[in-house]
């Protein structure tokens, strides 16, 4: 029996692809490749057909001189068809596999020097940039639960987490983390309409939208997203009406189980001049926070880096490196990208010696040295007394605060040893010293305030020599 | 199709759209021009699918019926050979064409015109007029910077947008970028915004420049546009230019202009080309020429070497404001924004030293050039 076939069942690719094979029958191979090429079915409804072309010129000959023989064609496969129309849809730029064309050595450099305009890899209608993916976030103990949190959202974007609030110091990945989120809601569903703003531009558009009375506009765009995602959201801190028409658009979105992403440098609490009732909402999704990378991490960061760039460095120059810089990722890239650029320049691997002599004042930045003079003098003025009262020997209850967090700090940012402190402060034995900075240490972890006052303090012993 | 024109009509018609109808190995009928007559003119047609150029050649018409292709750069060699003012020319099978003057008989043999392909219509709405003289300058000073790349198609041809009296041209490869603003003379009924292809804007250039109209009519729909130039005793166009769009958004790059800078150098144009051009031919493959600015001694350094060539330094005199600088630059990049400024002295921006600079000339916003320095060595 002959083989039948069965219109309903076919798809549009099929269906089209039995009319190309017919067709090609009735015209010349050149015709047939120049008018054909990159056309499909694109509906096929009320027996009417739909097939795109790739411009004005295929339209024009399909319509005019084929569409007889295209629907002829058809019919013979599905009797009902009626009608076919043609529209131009210019072709999706394809997403070529990269021909790998090996570039020399020399002309990779020169490739590489030639600097790029800012923002152009950056996804004009998120505003997102392809670049930050969870496959190039390197994860450690200090990240896990804000990853682990950042993941689940773009599995399930305003269904598990909302708002997911992510904080933690500069240069430690919360804007990566933040647009892998983005990118990979996007990945998969590509119709999501996602947006990621950072606060400045936030309030620099609301202002702007005030002055131009397009505030509604403004407010409109954003309620039609799927995902909002504010990054440095601590600028908002003292932002009134920035503050006010974040709440609108937050409460909107959060009630349309819209996913919201934040990021912030401090927790909820400690942003000052934030509404309470912005506060409470930012408090009631999930608050993770990212802490400063152990060792191990932060050599992993330094490989993959050099694994970016092409580049092989010794281990020990990396170890040199990690265990030095400890506080700020992008410090870390900073001091790597030295020594790959002295690499390209030079062309020779640089040693522990010349990474040592490269990343001298990166290193030993001079905001980072304090001295004994200094922690008393600062600790004393903080607590209003004179210097010299610390050193003696008198048990009234504020010198004796005072007396044991300038013990704290020596141990800490000086690590001297506790009798060398312990000589220090009036001949004090070194199990008073212990005891001292075994307190304090104990109290941080249960006395917010004392965390204030501490880091005051720190702020102060490091400003002044600057 | 029996009809006499004259010779250098025909003559400025074809020397542009030979340039158009290029070979093509899967349809060589785009290899050829097509002749047909409509009213008192002959129409010629060519195209090679990406755009297409209709030109309309006034001429005494006998027998308008039929039409007939024949190779292009064929043609419009052998019409600048002739040396008669009139030619006769005919084609009674649709395929041959004849042409005879009062001393010659010449058969060139054509393509069936059934064949070619058909020339897209536009939809007649939103017709926007412009000074021919100000879109091709604005377009010339833009036109080579757009890289072609697949990858990126909406930054391989030159993005075109209006507002209110302004009619801004844009063009970027992603290392610089060159904003031009032309002032219109009367506002667009409705803004506008498209990206062109290079190549139409190439040949769009090539016909403005010979000065054909005052005006020049753009009618947009949604991924073509046409370009049409007016003649004023007729209702036919001299020209018609229709081309593709290329579909994507622009990236935004109000946001990359530099906002502030941290060094202004006031510089003679004349002095700086000339300076750089030496300097390049110091530079090596990296094209790389390190400026320098001695604010004390008023005055800018060039600095250039490889290891093939050897080493140049020189001075030129330089008005500085703000704190000194150092920097790299790729100078063809450089060269390439200059070229474009006409005042006799350019003002050259920098921020830092991984920051992009800025080209303007002195006297006129209209025109800049941002360019991003090669990482210092």
């Amino acid at each position: 029996m002959a083989y039948k076939f069965q219109p309903q069942f076919m798809t549009n690719e099929e269906l089209w692809q039995a009319v190309l094979a017919q067709i090609q029958f009735h015209l010349s191979k050149a015709n047939f490749s120049t008018w054909f090429r990159n056309t499909k079915i694109v509906s096929k409804k009320n027996n009417e057909i739909t097939v795109s072309v790739p411009n004005a010129f295929s339209k024009e000959w399909l319509e005019k001189k084929y569409n007889n023989l295209i629907l002829k064609v058809l019919r013979t496969i599905d009797k009902k068809i009626r009608r076919i129309n043609y529209i131009v849809k210019t072709k999706e730029p394809e997403l070529k596999v990269k021909t790998k064309t090996k570039l020399s050595k020399e002309e990779e450099k020169i490739k590489t020097s030639q600097l790029k305009l800012e923002n152009f890899k950056i996804n004009q209608k998120t505003n997102l940039n392809p670049k930050y993916t969870f496959d190039n976030f390197i994860v450690g103990g200090f990240n896990e639960l804000a990853r682990a949190a950042a993941w689940a959202i773009s599995e399930n974007p305003g269904m598990v987490y909302n708002p997911l609030f992510i904080y933690g110091g500069v240069g430690l990945g919360k804007t990566h983390l933040l647009e892998a989120t983005g990118n990979r809601i996007l990945k998969r569903n590509q119709k999501a309409n996602i947006q990621y703003i950072p606060s400045d531009r936030f309030i620099s558009s609301i202002v702007q939208s005030i002055q131009n009375h397009t505030i509604e506009d403004f407010k409109g765009k954003l309620r039609k997203l799927d995902v909002l995602i504010v990054d440095d959201i601590q600028f908002f801190s003292g932002k009134e009406k920035t503050q006010e028409v974040f709440f609108h658009i937050f409460n909107e979105l959060y009630e349309k189980n819209k996913q919201i992403i934040l990021s912030s440098d401090k927790p909820p609490k400690a942003i000052p001049a934030l509404e309470e009732r912005l506060r409470s909402r930012f408090e009631g999704g999930m608050i993770a926070d990212i802490g400063l990378p152990d060792i191990e991490t932060r050599i992993a960061i330094l490989k993959s880096k050099c694994g970016e760039n092409n580049i092989n460095l010794p281990q020990e120059v990396l170890e040199y490196i990690a265990t030095n810089i400890q506080k700020n990722i992008r410090e870390l890239e900073g001091a790597l990208n030295r020594i790959i650029t002295f690499e390209r320049i030079n062309n020779i691997t640089p040693d522990l010696k010349t990474t040592k002599k490269l990343l001298r004042n990166l290193i030993a930045s001079p905001s980072r040295i304090t001295s004994w003079k200094k922690i008393l003098q600062t600790v004393s003025d903080f607590y209003n007394l004179k210097s010299n009262t610390l050193l003696e020997k008198s048990r009234r209850k504020e010198i004796v605060k005072a007396r044991q967090i300038a013990m704290y700090l020596a141990r800490e940012e000086l690590k001297e040893s506790y009798p060398s402190i312990g000589r220090k402060f009036a001949q004090k034995d070194h199990t008073t010293v212990m005891y001292a900075c075994k307190k304090i240490s104990q109290q941080l972890d249960v006395d917010d305030n004392l965390v204030t006052e501490l880091n005051l303090i720190k702020q102060r012993i490091y400003n002044i020599l600057i | 199709m029996k009809i006499e024109i004259l010779r250098d009509n025909l003559k400025e018609a074809l020397n542009c759209l030979e340039r158009i109808a290029k070979k093509n190995l899967s349809l060589p009928i785009l290899n050829n021009i097509l002749l047909s007559c409509e009213g008192n003119f002959l129409r010629l047609d060519a195209t090679n699918l990406e755009l297409s150029v209709s030109w309309w050649v006034l001429s005494k018409v006998i027998d308008k019926e039929g039409k007939t292709t024949v190779p292009a750069a064929f043609f419009s060699n052998l019409i600048n050979l002739l040396r008669e003012k009139n030619i006769k020319i005919e084609s009674s099978d649709n395929k041959n064409l004849i042409l005879k003057t009062i001393n010659r008989k010449i058969q060139i043999q054509g393509m069936p015109p059934e064949e070619f392909p058909i020339i897209p219509k536009i939809k007649r709405e939103n017709i926007n007029e412009i000074s021919s003289e100000k879109l091709q300058k604005g377009i010339t000073e833009v036109v080579e910077i757009p890289s072609l790349s697949q990858i990126k198609p909406e930054i391989s041809g030159l993005y075109f947008f209006s507002k209110k009296n302004k009619l801004k041209i844009v063009a970027t490869d992603s290392f610089r970028l060159a904003e031009k603003t032309i002032n219109l003379d009367s506002n667009f009924k409705k803004e506008v915004s498209f990206i062109l292809p290079q190549e139409t804007s190439r040949q769009l250039i090539s016909i403005l420049s010979q000065n054909l109209s005052e005006k020049i009519n753009i009618v947009l729909s949604q991924n073509q546009i046409l370009f049409e130039i007016p003649q004023k005793e007729f209702s036919k166009p001299k020209v018609q230019v229709f081309s593709r769009l290329i579909d994507g958004e622009f990236p935004k790059y109000q946001e990359i202009i530099p906002k502030s800078f941290k060094t202004k150098l006031l510089l003679d144009k004349e002095e700086f080309q000339e300076n750089l051009k030496e300097a390049g031919l110091f530079s090596g493959r990296v094209s790389e020429v390190k400026l320098e600015s001695f604010s004390k001694e008023n005055k800018l350094g060039l600095f250039s070497q490889s290891s093939e060539f050897g080493k140049n330094e020189s001075y030129i005199p330089a008005k500085i404001e703000g704190e000194d600088i150092k920097t790299s630059f790729n100078y063809k990049f450089l060269l390439a924004g200059l070229d474009n400024i006409e005042s006799s002295q350019v003002v050259l921006e920098l921020s830092n030293e991984e920051g992009p600079g800025v080209l303007k000339p002195v006297g006129s916003d209209d025109y800049f050039y941002i360019l991003m320095p090669i990482k210092a060595s």
